[in-house]
């Protein structure tokens, strides 16, 4: 499985470069909005010393996390989501099943964006630059525990993905599929906490943004207990296990465009 | 004349009809930053009573009124027309007797636009439930005045972008030069934030573009906080970058079109 995705991203790398110039020209444009993302939380930050209790250097590593999570929605879910709905609509999903490795593994990550590498670069340098100017200091257990939560909630989110994906099986015109987790992505910028109670709910539960973004970062902030860490981290697992389950009903349910 | 226009129209209606579980998605996907700028800034001023003398209530009222000129004042061209001109489907509007985008996608925008208030309104009203705005500062003379200076914003961000669309005839890279003209209407339409909790500088540089008429002030004129020097500062203005506009299109398209003739698509 390594070797494939290492083969994987050898390919996606030659086609990066083969668009070299579209390469710079979106990482300036990344750039850009970077810069206005920062200047946007300059501008709350000129008028408040605190945003539903979280300071601005706080904010500026939440923006990490949520380059992150945009790094993998940009990099594997849309280019995967865009072909394989082509793929089930054409019936060109064939050929891949027939393939003697995982359905899913090869529909997530054979065609991923590579230059958003240097996103994920980015926003880890936010995220330590955030935390260490809010004045943390984790220990280990604290670091591992959000590095749990965090991988956790990507799995939901991903999770999440799978089943809207796998929908297109039942329904073959769905291909507004991720629509709904693209359009609530955004919420992951600011923290979960100051969202009126149903729209909290719906990003906590429904399409949980907020479990990959707000959550990790209230672990090491200790506002959560233990239980409450040991359920998110449970969540996560669970929720792979159903998506992974429901994906496998849609390939045995799938009959082929083609054939 | 009127009769090419109301075909176009029943055409484009019945086009986009086809693709309204599109339109719902595309809404949902339009309302979430606004919503996410008004819980923000509320929770900011709820914290300390107010922003620069802004309620909370006038953070409510600003993003709810932003979120009706918004979807009346957006353009889709680059998405109607890139893929046109990048393909040669174009070819077969060109053989008309009409100019294309001056009669076909503009009403392709505006079907668009009523069948995204059909879902809209409804939605609407429920973020007004929701939110509970205090509304007693909008009055009917100010609505009314509003429609046609978001008609103006509407007329310019349509043609600006028909104008950037257009250079398809010479680059792929549209949507990047697209993405760039988004980011100056975030930073100079008042989208992020009313303009005055900006930085000075950027509200001296937005007062003359023409982004800030495509949001900031109809949002402004609606919530009846301009003085009438301003209003009309500002519809002289709305006419200048007009014409500006119209101008800019019609070099760019006469040009391209010539060249995409010469290339023989």
């Amino acid at each position: 499985m390594l070797k494939l995705f290492s083969t994987f991203l050898r390919v996606n790398l030659q086609i990066a470069l083969a668009y070299r110039v579209d390469t710079l020209v979106n990482i300036l444009l990344n750039l850009m909005w970077l810069g206005w993302e920062l200047l946007s939380l300059g501008i709350i930050f000129s008028n408040t010393e605190a945003l539903g209790g979280w300071g601005v250097w706080e904010l500026i590593a939440l923006l990490g996390v949520f380059r992150l999570v945009n790094t993998l929605m940009a990099a594997v879910i849309w280019p995967a989501t865009e072909r394989f709905n082509a793929s089930v609509r054409d019936g060109s999903l064939d050929y891949l099943l027939l393939q003697p490795a995982n359905s899913l593994f090869q529909v997530s990550f054979a065609r991923t964006v590579v230059w958003r590498v240097w996103d994920l670069t980015l926003g880890l340098v936010l995220l330590v630059v955030g935390l260490n100017r809010s004045g943390y200091a984790p220990g280990l257990i604290e670091l591992v525990g959000f590095a749990a939560l965090l991988a956790s909630g990507l799995l939901v989110i991903y999770s999440l993905w799978v089943v809207l994906v796998a929908a297109t099986f039942w329904f073959t015109k769905f291909d507004n599929n991720v629509t709904i987790l693209q359009a609530l992505l955004d919420t992951g910028r600011y923290p979960a906490t100051i969202y009126p109670p149903w729209l909290r709910m719906i990003v906590t539960f429904l399409i949980p943004i907020a479990l990959a973004t707000t959550v990790p970062l209230q672990a090491l902030r200790g506002d959560l207990a233990v239980w409450q860490v040991l359920l998110f981290l449970a969540v996560g697992v669970g929720a792979f296990f159903l998506a992974y389950r429901v994906w496998r009903a849609g390939v045995r349910r799938y009959s082929g465009a083609s054939s | 004349m009127l009769h090419i226009y109301r075909r176009l129209w029943a055409v484009n209606w019945a086009e986009q009809w086809q693709y309204r579980a599109n339109l719902l998605m595309y809404l949902l996907y339009w309302l979430v930053s606004p919503i996410i700028y008004l819980v923000v800034w509320t929770t900011v001023a709820n914290s300390q009573g107010d922003v620069k003398g802004l309620t909370a209530n006038d953070f409510v009222t600003y993003y709810l009124v932003l979120l009706v000129v918004d979807q009346l004042t957006s353009d889709i061209t680059l998405h109607v027309l890139a893929s046109k001109i990048q393909d040669g489907t174009l070819s077969g509007e060109l053989l008309k007797p009409i100019h294309p985008i001056l009669t076909n996608t503009l009403m392709n925008n505006l079907a668009f636009k009523a069948l995204i208030f059909i879902v809209f309104l409804p939605v609407w009203l429920v973020l007004v439930l929701l939110f509970q705005p205090d509304f007693s500062a909008v009055t009917w003379q100010n609505i009314l005045l509003a429609l046609p200076t978001c008609a103006i914003g509407f007329g310019i961000n349509f043609l600006l972008g028909a104008t950037i669309t257009s250079l398809a005839f010479w680059t792929t890279r549209v949507y990047s030069l697209h993405e760039f003209y988004y980011a100056l209407a975030v930073l100079f339409s008042g989208q992020f934030v009313p303009l005055v909790l900006m930085p000075p500088v950027v509200q001296q540089i937005a007062q003359f573009l023409p982004f800030q008429l495509m949001i900031y002030f109809p949002v402004q004129l609606v919530l009846g906080l301009l003085p009438p020097d301003a209003i009309l500062r500002n519809f002289a203005l709305g006419l200048m970058w007009l014409t500006i506009a119209y101008g800019l299109f019609n070099l760019v398209w006469r040009r391209g079109v010539r060249r995409f003739s010469a290339v023989g698509a």
